[in-house]
């Protein structure tokens, strides 16, 4: 009786698990289990291994590949049971390598069903066969999310997130950082850098000179105008002034899930790129400043808005600058790709390099040396890594 | 024996057909189906989500119209990023007093695809409302509803009977 009670529950259970796993993914049977979380981030190791940190509904999970992304080792949890992953359309672990070859894992979870989180870290010692246990990123625990870090040329951690703790003054977030001096110390004390941001709105990092973040975030300016500001350390615990990237002028009292994308050429150029519906322009744009003093000039529109452009993503290799986004043509999710070799100042034609025609993660941009790639996890074709520029 | 897995199969059925006020599945080709449901019919189509606060914070304010109104036929759409469970999205209307009304709820991760299908135009900013009238004329007011503007629509279907 048991084992018959036993094997129709196997047999109702196997059924939901293929009804989950059909092409449109019916939300049937899953009810009152939390939206999956579905990343994958990538890291180059100083050796031209491919690291993968990929966010599940339960799980941050750690794999790599020595052939640019065609086999990949057999994935490893960083933590030993499973945990409640930020499932926030923004919202992914990140993998940092350090020039011995030491993994940096940081990632989001949520703490309750209001969307507060925690940030944690973790790092390996051992070429990512173990992690050690994870430790919040400060000891504040009222919410943080989106974190987005990165090691900068003295091998000193940097971390950026949004940050809750001054709810009671800020009815939205604050942007806060922290640094660690080495991949496997703990971060050190927390900053803000400014308070009244968006709330769910991935940041943009790049590094204006070691010791120099610049963080591009979208900022809530006076009248809840949701347009987005940069921010660069003046040394590692001042911020500089906040820069206004555009004046695109959008009022809403939601966070449009829409964060932004920063790269620092090698001038010491700064490229923005954004998503806005404000009432001055709407889409997705580039802008570009000649250093970190300057004001941004006019945003340049990069596709058309009934394409639902979104997701850019830049960055500076060597004197090439890459800028990636995602469109919809009417049946499939396509990856536009520009680059610049002229920091910025002009363009090559927009040009499509990748699709799917089901869901997928956001495109992200990644180098070793001095070749960049698209690095895209999309639901049919599973992950792909996709060397751009390679015929030049 | 026979009559024990007879019982347990009864209430796996009854556990999945319990489930009233639970949101249809919005998938690839359910905008078209409400489309043809509502044809002919003026319709007030309204995409909120879970993770949208001002959307939460306007859905009672469309129960009270929707008990004012009997004109007001309208369709309820979450149109979270990621998918919500089914039972969430029913506590909440049931909470705002919609548990009555039309309800779907984003079941494809495939975002574009259903935003593209309601509406090109639409890069996915809640809350919205699309205002349809018979002959399938839309309206599209963006963010948080100005309900004087709906009631207003509604008043100007009634003079077209």
């Amino acid at each position: 009786m048991r084992t018959l009670l036993l094997s129709v529950l196997a047999l109702f259970t196997g059924a939901a698990i293929a009804t989950a796993h059909d092409g449109h993914e019916h939300m049937h049977g899953m009810n009152g289990k939390a939206p999956d979380a579905f990343t994958a981030t990538p890291a180059f190791a100083p050796d031209g291994t491919l690291w993968l940190a990929r966010g599940t509904a339960d799980r941050v999970l750690v794999s790599h590949s020595s052939d640019l992304g065609k086999t990949f080792s057999t994935p490893v949890s960083v933590t030993p049971g499973p945990v409640s992953m930020d499932w926030g359309p923004d919202s992914r672990p990140q993998i940092l390598i350090d020039r011995q070859g030491r993994l940096v894992v940081t990632y989001a979870l949520f703490q309750d069903e209001k969307f507060n989180g925690r940030v944690y870290v973790t790092h390996s010692d051992d070429g990512g066969k173990s992690f050690a246990p994870s430790l919040p990123i400060t000891p504040d625990a009222t919410s943080q999310r989106f974190q987005s870090a990165a090691i900068d040329s003295d091998g000193r951690v940097f971390a950026a997130w949004l940050d809750k703790r001054n709810r009671r003054t800020v009815p939205t977030a604050s942007l806060a950082y922290a640094w660690s001096d080495s991949s496997d110390a703990p971060f050190g004390a927390t900053h803000i850098a400014a308070d009244n941001t968006c709330e769910c709105c991935r940041l943009g990092l790049a590094f204006a000179g070691p010791g120099r973040p610049a963080i591009l975030f979208r900022n809530v300016f006076p009248g809840s105008v949701r347009d987005h500001a940069v921010v660069t350390l003046d040394n590692a615990t001042a911020p500089g002034k906040l820069r206004r990237v555009s004046v695109d002028d959008w009022k809403i009292e939601a966070c449009p899930h829409q964060g932004p994308s920063l790269a620092i050429a090698a001038d010491g150029s700064y490229h923005a790129a954004w998503f806005t519906e404000g009432s001055r322009r709407q889409g997705l744009f580039y802008a570009r400043a000649a250093n970190g003093e300057v004001a941004f000039g006019e945003p340049r529109a990069l596709s058309a808005p009934d394409k639902q452009p979104s997701r850019p993503y830049l960055l500076a290799v060597g004197d090439t600058i890459h800028l990636v986004w995602k469109e919809f043509d009417g049946a499939k999710s396509v990856v536009r790709w520009q680059m610049s070799r002229d920091d910025g100042r002009s363009w090559t034609a927009a040009r499509t390099v990748a699709k799917t025609a089901d869901a997928s993660d956001h495109p992200l941009l990644v180098a070793h040396g001095d070749q960049a790639f698209l690095s895209w996890l999309t639901k049919s074709e599973g992950y792909r890594l996709i060397a751009l520029g390679a015929e030049r | 024996m026979r009559a024990a897995l007879l019982a347990l199969l009864a209430l796996l059925v009854q556990a999945t057909t319990a489930l009233a006020g639970e949101p249809l599945a919005f998938e690839r080709g359910s905008w078209a189906r409400i489309a043809a449901a509502h044809r002919g019919q003026a319709i007030v189509v309204h995409l909120w989500g879970l993770t949208c606060t001002p959307c939460l914070a306007e859905l009672p304010k469309w129960s009270k119209l929707e008990n004012e109104r009997p004109d007001l036929r309208l369709v309820m759409i979450a149109a979270d990023p990621v998918p919500q469970a089914d039972t969430q999205v029913a506590a909440t209307l049931d909470r705002a007093g919609l548990g009555a009304v039309e309800s779907w709820s984003f079941a494809d991760r495939f975002v574009e695809r259903l935003r593209y299908e309601i509406d090109p135009a639409w890069s996915g900013e809640l809350p919205r409302t699309l205002l349809i009238s018979r002959d399938g004329t839309r309206t599209v007011l963006k963010g948080v509803a100005d309900l004087a503007q709906v009631r207003a629509w509604l008043d100007g279907q009634k003079r077209m009977d």
